[in-house]
């Protein structure tokens, strides 16, 4: 069993990607990446290819967000149809963004399926800037949106 | 557009993130409290760094030319990481601009001009790694037998001379001036094929409208070759982010006309939806990127950090994440509560 968290460590971080390196120590995404930069399972637990059109997600069990909610696939359909509203809403840029007519419908609690329009071999790498918000960021926040009034750029 | 260009930083003095204690997997923080500073100069932090404890704990970026500075202080070590960043030269192929780089003899006779070795010895002091083409060699999609051309100045020269290189017309090298000096190892060795190489050094808050031009595509640069610098997210795919921002249709780093090769072999990229299959997919372009010498390939610069005592941090070639870093309890945040 791991230790308790203890201490605290004190950080200067001059990269221009500082927004996003905090984003990813403080949110979720289906995948993240090892110390050696390969894709690992994060809130997925697996992801499945059904046929070359059909992806399926199944969510990590007992994923919560900070605020206590449970982060379910209805959590990342929210995410999806957020982020599906914006042209760019990436800043490193539009190659992360996933087709403007793919879905995302949700099975059950743990599981969604996402359906592209034409085969996308690139959509994992796509779900390391898919950051995974709680409902009440969407309601308070938003990337951008109380702030500026618009989520371009702000993911 | 493709891309968004960040103007500026509207940054809190400090940002601090807490443990979420109720994080339900291995991946769990196991620090209580991170505090980002940003109430510091990139000098000052350094030196508190090196030179006490509890102030700055981790200084990212850190300069290969301060790496001495850290290795012999007191209270501080470097870490080092192989990271996903590339440094190359993108060509002007614009035909509007002279086309003189559209010719695949002219870029392969600047590729082999350059000292790859030196320049990650000396200009990097050895915190660089020679590339083949644009994937570094542990990444995936690195094609098989890469190897960075070795320099052969005689034969830059004949190549040069065989694609009719005009005499006198100098080459116009444009740079951040965060390159600088990567840009003058470069002209350096180019230089010795006879050629005229002018630098342009572009300081900082002349970036963006050089960022614009490059992206919009709708005027065309003065320079034939721009130092840059791109990063991947991941070890994977890096077609995905890196090769196709340099030649894909929608690239942002593009700087010629869409390449109708390089659309096709993306577009059968994004077709694969099998690992194994896409890896081959990844190789293939970046054997198309080495054949055609389509970029000034150059290096892939580790990510340099440092790292006050009793801080455990465990570097990743992609990001800066903390949630595997700890403190002994000899570290001042433990030692004082």
């Amino acid at each position: 069993m791991a230790a308790a968290p203890a201490g605290e460590v004190r950080v200067f971080d001059p990269h221009p990607l500082n927004w996003l390196f905090i984003t990813w120590n403080t949110m979720e995404e289906p995948v993240r990446t090892d110390h050696e930069g390969f894709l690992a399972m994060a809130l997925a637990e697996s992801a499945t290819w059904r046929d070359e059109l059909t992806l399926e997600v199944k969510v990590r069990a007992g994923a919560r967000f900070q605020d206590g909610d449970s982060c379910t696939a209805h959590s990342i359909k929210q995410n999806f149809d957020e982020v599906q509203r914006w042209a760019v809403p990436h800043p490193p840029g539009t190659y992360l963004n996933f087709h403007p007519d793919a879905q995302c419908d949700v099975e059950d609690d743990r599981t969604c399926v996402f359906r592209f329009p034409q085969p996308d071999g690139l959509v994992l790498g796509k779900f390391r800037g898919f950051h995974i918000a709680s409902p009440s960021f969407w309601h308070t926040h938003g990337f951008g949106y109380k702030k500026t009034g618009s989520g371009e750029g702000h993911w | 557009m493709a891309t968004n260009i960040i103007t500026a930083e509207d940054r809190s003095e400090r940002v601090v993130l807490e443990v979420n204690r109720d994080h339900n997997t291995d991946r769990c923080a196991r620090l209580s409290q991170v505090v980002f500073r940003n109430d510091l100069s990139p000098g000052s932090a350094l030196d508190l760094v090196c030179d006490q404890e509890g102030e700055v704990d981790i200084v990212t970026e850190v300069s290969p030319a301060d790496a001495d500075r850290v290795q012999d202080s007191r209270h501080a070590r470097l870490v080092t990481i192989d990271a996903n960043r590339i440094v190359v030269g993108i060509f002007n192929t614009w035909p509007e601009h002279d086309g003189l780089l559209t010719d695949r003899r002219v870029r392969e006779a600047l590729n082999i001009a350059v000292d790859h070795d030196r320049l990650c010895r000396e200009t990097l002091n050895g915190y660089a790694t020679p590339l083949a083409s644009l994937t570094p060699s542990w990444c995936n999609g690195c094609f098989p037998g890469a190897e960075p051309r070795r320099r052969d100045a005689d034969r830059a020269r004949a190549l040069l001379n065989e694609a009719g290189w005009p005499e006198g017309r100098p080459l116009s090298i444009a740079t951040p001036a965060s390159l600088a000096g990567v840009a003058e190892a470069v002209a350096r060795d180019v230089r010795e094929t006879g050629l005229t190489v002018d630098v342009t050094s572009v300081p900082d808050d002349g970036l963006v409208a050089g960022a614009r031009m490059l992206i919009e595509k709708k005027l065309v640069p003065p320079w034939d070759v721009l130092i840059h610098a791109w990063f991947d997210l991941s070890s994977d795919l890096p077609p995905a982010v890196v090769h196709r921002e340099f030649f894909g249709s929608d690239g942002a780093f593009r700087a010629g006309p869409p390449n109708a090769e390089f659309d096709r072999l993306f577009g059968d990229l994004m077709s694969r939806i099998d690992p194994q299959e896409a890896r081959q997919g990844a190789e293939a372009i970046d054997k198309w990127c080495y054949d055609e010498a389509a970029v000034l390939s150059l290096c892939a610069p580790q990510a340099l950090y440092a790292v006050n005592q009793h801080v455990d941090f465990k570097a990743y070639r992609a990001t800066f994440e903390l949630a595997d870093t700890e403190v002994s309890a000899d570290h001042w945040s433990r030692r004082s509560r």
